[in-house]
């Protein structure tokens, strides 16, 4: 039973990792990034690229993903939302826009390392393994459940205490009025597509850390996950996305233990929406206004 | 200017997203595979179906090349009875209404004498009705699913051929080796919820009710999960003799690292989804049992030319894939000649069924009463990074 707790723990920290970034982009700019997987998956690309093209060892190959998945963020920011943001379209473009860098970005990473999965190179990515009676515990996943707590917390810091977060929740509340009242929207922006990015790919670094492979596609099956979790931990709520990604881990793991396994997703998603029924906005969901 | 600016940037982004998203290609021009000038008669057209983009898309460029490199083999020995073969690709996208349109074109526009492919058993579901309507012989070179020939859901469905070994075949060969050598007395399969991965659950749950092994639980996972630690430490707690993954390889690399490390002893066993190159590179791919239709280590004479031509001609060793869609070809080439009108789609489908242990990298091929493939299986397993019998 202590196995599957641990389990259930790790698989909410990867779904929390995951939707941190997703979430802050969407609680301060109201826009659906679905561009966030593919970002995921980049990182775990650009860290593999530094360790094996460039013969970097895996924690700065790790680093360097995190600033590069940053900087592609902006990158992002300018290319894709921008143009539409200056010429007020509707969100829906948005997500339209997002969705064709995925295909073009996960297109050009096929025609470089192909569309199966790779692995690292043997002994490049570091082990660490437990056992404590019959469960065995790896370093690289424990790192990842603290690190998602970290981030969490870190990020709710950030946002609640230091000038940049009291820009982006004026963003958050009303763009035109923080630009009046002196706030630098255009930075804000960038900084909020910088560290969701980033955070998106320090994720996908650590994962195919953990689980040794990589692919194009690594990221999609999280998208919806992380949607779900954004939702039932309240929309735009930070902390919100992380309880509500634990949530998720535990239903899931609780009914592969509990009931057949044919039922594990109905049971699971059954539970989420039980939690909406009872509080339609969210576990910690607030107004628009108090968002982020 | 600025219109014609945008109008610019809309052309190149409309030509981006088609590169990206694997258009239409017709690699006959350029190739050098057929021939078309001075040729005496018309050159044969054949229609190639296979997962060049999506999911699937890592079965290529082997799917492509093994047939092209049958193609280049045949014309240079004169063709069909003198004719050239003219080989045209399209991309299936691993999706249902994508390989639908790639047999729609082969048939309306290319007129082709016949098809190979699509590349998964799903796609082959939705494009495989459309030839049988038309009345156009398909040989299946990846499809090994259930009813993809003999009995099939969409009717009947007797111009489809496959060369590909179907997993009613494989799994039992391939059940019955590792019980015998393992001692198996239970097991646990954990199976995804794609027609590949329930297909082979079915088939390996009768396969192990025959050889007297009891599954002691079904695990299922969806193409959504991403961690499999919860699943095998589910398992563990059965107590199984081995693990059974009805699964593809992505999955399946993950269940074998779970298994080490949960389970250490414990092999896997696992139907085609698990005979894929990319998991060799695993480091616990050495646990795993898979039946396969090719051996790389079979010193048939046929197999030894192909492996060798493959290799010169493109720089890399080829897999199962490169050797089915390679077989393929050749038993197309041969039906073909022996019909006397390769324009003749009924005689080529004659010439088809009466295929006789034709020499090929599979080994002796010949078609069953069913159309399936009739060949041998091998049980394998991994070492050093390449596929080993299983003993």
């Amino acid at each position: 039973m202590l196995e599957q707790l641990y389990n259930a723990l790790f698989v909410g920290s990867v779904y929390a990792l995951f939707a941190l970034g997703f979430a802050l982009v969407f609680s301060v700019l109201d826009i659906l990034n679905l561009a966030h997987p593919t970002t995921f998956m980049l990182g775990a690309f650009a860290a593999y690229f530094a360790m094996t093209a460039v013969g970097l060892p895996w924690y700065v190959a790790g680093v360097l993903a995190f600033f590069v998945c940053g900087a592609f963020g902006i990158a992002l920011d300018r290319i894709a939302f921008a143009p539409l943001r200056r010429r007020s379209a509707p969100g829906l473009s948005a997500m339209i826009s997002s969705l064709a860098v995925t295909l073009i970005v996960v297109r050009l990473i096929e025609l470089r390392y192909g569309g199966d999965f790779i692995t690292f190179p043997a002994g490049a990515v570091p082990s660490l393994v437990l056992r404590i009676g019959d469960a065995v515990l790896e370093g690289i996943r424990l790192g990842i459940v603290v690190l998602s707590i970290v981030l969490m917390l870190g990020l709710t810091y950030v946002v609640r205490r230091t000038q940049l977060g009291r820009d982006l929740r004026a963003l958050a509340e009303n763009p035109r009025a923080a630009r009046i009242l002196g706030v630098d929207v255009d930075r804000a922006i960038s900084a909020t597509f910088f560290v969701s990015s980033a955070l998106g790919g320090l994720a996908g670094v650590l994962l195919a850390f953990a689980y040794n492979t990589l692919d194009s596609r690594m990221g999609l099956p999280l998208e919806l996950r992380a949607f779900t979790v954004m939702v039932v931990g309240g929309m735009g709520s930070l902390p919100g996305a992380v309880i509500g990604a634990y949530i998720l881990g535990l239903g899931e793991v609780a009914s592969l233990v509990y009931l057949p396994t044919e039922l594990r997703d109905a049971f699971a998603f059954g539970l989420l929406f039980l939690v909406l029924i009872v509080r339609p906005t969210g576990l910690l969901g607030h107004r628009a206004a108090d968002r982020v | 200017m600025a219109r014609l600016k945008t109008a610019f940037a809309s052309t190149f982004i409309c030509a981006l997203l088609v590169a990206a998203c694997g258009g239409t290609t017709t690699p006959p021009t350029g190739t050098g595979v057929a021939a078309t000038s001075g040729a005496p008669k018309a050159d044969i057209k054949i229609g190639l179906a296979t997962s060049k983009s999506g999911a699937a898309n890592f079965y290529n460029p082997q799917q492509s090349n093994g047939a092209l490199l049958a193609v280049e083999q045949i014309n240079n020995a004169g063709g069909i009875n003198g004719a050239k073969l003219q080989l045209i690709i399209e991309d299936d996208g691993s999706a249902r209404d994508q390989g639908i349109t790639a047999f729609r074109k082969f048939i309306e526009q290319d007129k082709v004498a016949a098809i190979l492919g699509p590349t998964l058993s799903a796609v082959a579901a939705g494009a495989h009705p459309v030839a049988q309507q038309s009345g156009v012989p398909v040989i299946a070179i990846s499809n090994t699913g259930l009813g993809i020939v003999g009995k099939c859901d969409y009717g009947p469905c007797d111009w489809i051929f496959r060369a590909s070994l179907g997993e009613q075949t494989a799994v039992p060969e391939t059940v019955k080796a590792a019980t015998s050598k393992l001692g198996l007395k239970k097991v646990v399969i954990i199976y995804g919820d794609g027609k590949f991965e329930l297909d082979d659950l079915t088939i390996f749950k009768d396969a192990f009710k025959a050889n007297g092994v009891t599954v002691a639980k079904e695990i299922a996972y969806t193409a959504k999960d991403v961690d499999f630690a919860p699943f095998v430490t589910q398992a563990k707690a059965e107590g199984p003799d081995a693990i059974v993954a009805s699964s593809l390889a992505g999955p399946a690399g993950k269940i074998l690292d779970e298994v080490a490390k949960q389970m250490p002893g414990k092999r896997v066993i696992g139907g085609n989804g698990l005979n894929s190159a990319a998991l060799l590179s695993n480091a616990n791919a050495g646990l795993m049992i898979v039946g396969t239709a090719w051996s790389r280590a079979s010193t048939d004479k046929a197999n030894t030319d192909f492996i060798s031509a493959y290799k010169a001609k493109f720089n890399t060793e080829p897999d199962q894939f490169a050797a089915q869609s390679h077989t393929a070809m050749l038993v197309l080439a041969d039906a073909l000649k022996r019909s006397g009108n390769p324009t003749d789609k009924a005689a080529v489908k004659k010439a088809l069924e009466a295929t006789k242990d034709l020499p090929t990298p599979l080994g002796a091929f010949s078609f069953t009463a069913d159309h399936d493939v009739k060949q041998p299986t091998f049980v394998m397993t991994a070492k050093d990074g390449q596929f080993t019998p299983f003993q």
